[in-house]
């Protein structure tokens, strides 16, 4: 069949297609879009194999060049619609932090653990450490930063935490999540380093953290501290884990890609790791809310912000572990 | 054709479809534009929210934490994969296997920018592109993506008519495809380019010279494709 009668006997039925395709953009619903057009949105699959045919064909046959520009665009077109699955709604959000978040954390927990240890050993050390050794806090930090965490949590401020008292429970608020969700976003970012970036901040993180604790609790002032940060801790720390486990995570399909090429490797990898990091950054916008809200109150008992830490912590390790394990009906 | 950044993705209809990968320096440029509109649109929020003193601060450094972060990440899921700057600069990004990028693999390249920045002004990013087929930034890899041009707009550059006449030899079907895309460009050719290259096939125009071996060209043309006299 030459060129010219292939057009005339099937353009049309090409046009008909596309401005199916355009009222689709238009409407943003398979619905309104049959509306306007004559294919009903049933016979849209069959017409686009036919569509994929018809460019196959105009290739074969080697037609001009405009014609399977003009097929392939059409191809494409409906191959996005088609298979370009559609997301983003307020259901999915709703299913992945009832189920899709515990599930992924549950899923690397090899690489969960290791970024605990990570964090955790060397704050534990340190703040145990220091206990014997406080001088060894000014190795670590300089002596301006240590009086102003002395400062920060001394016994008469009456906001703890704050570097000057006056600052705004508000403005805080959005200094924690400017800082902190990027410091985790950077976290995650870095393991894309072999894991070597990841690592780095959790080791980092947890020797500026376990200094400041344990510096601070043989100063004295462990009430004022642990009453600070006990709200908060569930949330943030578990946050910073996590982001350093999806770093983890990322760095070890470089490492060990098993029988995969490194690229597919890292792919896989990366579709495992980042629901960690949008569920931590999820959580580190709770953790803000309360450190800049609560967690400062100087004028509610230590021992109510202590219970109520405690239940945090219950809440986020219950969460995890119990949350989506029996599929959705 | 081996140089060309057509990057062919097979679908299950077992066609191929090909997208033009973009190139370092449009997505570059797409990215001043986006950073532009970003500085624009802190400047001015930090004009009217300023004044609530404190307050004000904590809501600026949520708008600055959001537009460093979420605008890609918003606009790519919720716009066609595009951004205001690549829209501007006709740039889309895709899944690697050609549908519209979601949620999970936009928030993976563009938090893997944090690495592709470093360590200065996308230099990780860069080298990777260089380094990549379809020039990958790190976070492109990871994701799964590809940016590319977004289809340009039909342009009906019809064969124009003549009346049809048969090639002398017979043609093979890369010959025959050679004259059909001559004849297509001839209307967005200047007259003596076209006749240059109408000159090219000897054996087709049998010794005529200037505008009559196009012309012979553009009747060999309308044969191949089929139209009558």
């Amino acid at each position: 069949m030459k060129q010219e009668e292939f057009e005339a006997r099937f353009g049309s039925r090409w046009n008909e297609f596309a401005s199916w395709l355009a009222a689709r953009a238009d409407a943003r619903s398979a619905r309104k879009a049959a509306a306007g057009s004559s294919l009903l949105a049933g016979e849209v699959p069959a017409r686009y194999r036919e569509i994929c045919q018809h460019l196959a064909l105009a290739r074969d046959r080697q037609y001009s060049a405009e014609l399977i520009e003009r097929l392939s665009r059409l191809a494409l077109s409906g191959h996005q619609l088609l298979y370009g699955a559609h997301g983003g709604s307020l259901a999915g959000a709703g299913a992945f932090l009832l189920q899709g978040f515990p599930r992924a954390v549950r899923g690397q927990w090899a690489f969960v653990l290791l970024s605990a240890l990570l964090f955790f050993g060397p704050l534990l050390v340190l703040t145990g450490a220091l206990q014997r050794y406080p001088d060894f806090a000014y190795t670590v930090l300089d002596q301006h930063t240590i009086e102003q965490f002395e400062s920060m949590y001394g016994d008469g401020s009456k906001k703890l935490g704050r570097k000057r008292e006056s600052d705004d429970d508000v403005a805080m608020f959005g200094f924690y999540i400017f800082n902190n969700i990027r410091i985790g976003f950077q976290t995650f970012a870095g393991g894309i380093v072999f894991g070597l970036g990841a690592a780095f901040y959790l080791l980092f993180n947890g020797v500026h953290i376990g200094t400041v604790t344990g510096y601070l609790i043989s100063a004295g002032l462990a009430r004022n501290f642990f009453s600070f940060t006990a709200g908060h801790g569930a949330f943030e720390l578990t946050a910073i884990v996590l982001c350093g486990a999806a770093g983890l995570r990322l760095g070890w399909g470089l490492i060990a890609p098993g029988q995969l090429r490194r690229a597919d490797a890292l792919r896989t990898a990366a579709v495992k790791a980042v629901p960690l990091v949008a569920g931590a950054a999820l959580m580190l916008v709770v953790a803000a809310a309360i450190e800049a809200f609560w967690s400062p109150r100087t004028e509610i008992p230590p021992a109510v912000k202590y219970a109520v830490g405690a239940t945090l912590w219950a809440v986020v390790l219950a969460y995890f572990l119990i949350m989506g394990r029996r599929r959705a009906a | 054709m081996m140089l060309d950044t057509a990057r062919d993705v097979p679908t299950p209809e077992g066609i191929e479809l090909s997208l033009r990968v973009a190139g370092p320096v449009p997505r570059a440029y797409a990215w001043v534009i986006d950073l532009m509109i970003r500085v624009a649109f802190a400047f001015s929020a930090q004009f009217a929210i300023g004044r609530f003193g404190k307050l004000g601060w904590g809501v600026l450094l949520i708008l600055w934490f959001g537009l460093e972060w979420l605008y890609p990440v918003f606009f790519e899921v919720y716009w066609q994969g595009t951004t205001p700057g690549k829209r501007r600069m006709g740039l889309v990004v895709l899944h690697d296997d050609g549908t519209p990028v979601r949620m999970p693999a936009s928030l993976t390249r563009n938090l893997l920018r944090a690495i592709d920045f470093a360590p200065v002004l996308y230099g990780f990013g860069l080298f990777a592109m260089l380094l990549s087929r379809d020039f990958k930034r790190l976070g492109d890899l990871a994701a799964g993506t590809v940016v590319v041009y977004r289809e340009p707009a039909t342009q009906h550059a019809a064969i124009p008519n003549a009346p049809p006449s048969m090639p002398p030899v017979s043609l093979s079907l890369t010959e025959q495809r050679t004259v059909l895309d001559l004849a297509t460009r001839t209307a967005s050719l200047t007259p003596e380019r076209a006749q240059e290259l109408a000159a090219l096939a000897p054996h087709l125009t049998a010794g005529l010279q200037g505008q009559a071996a196009l012309d012979r060209l553009l009747a060999i043309a309308n044969y191949l494709i089929g139209r009558k006299g």
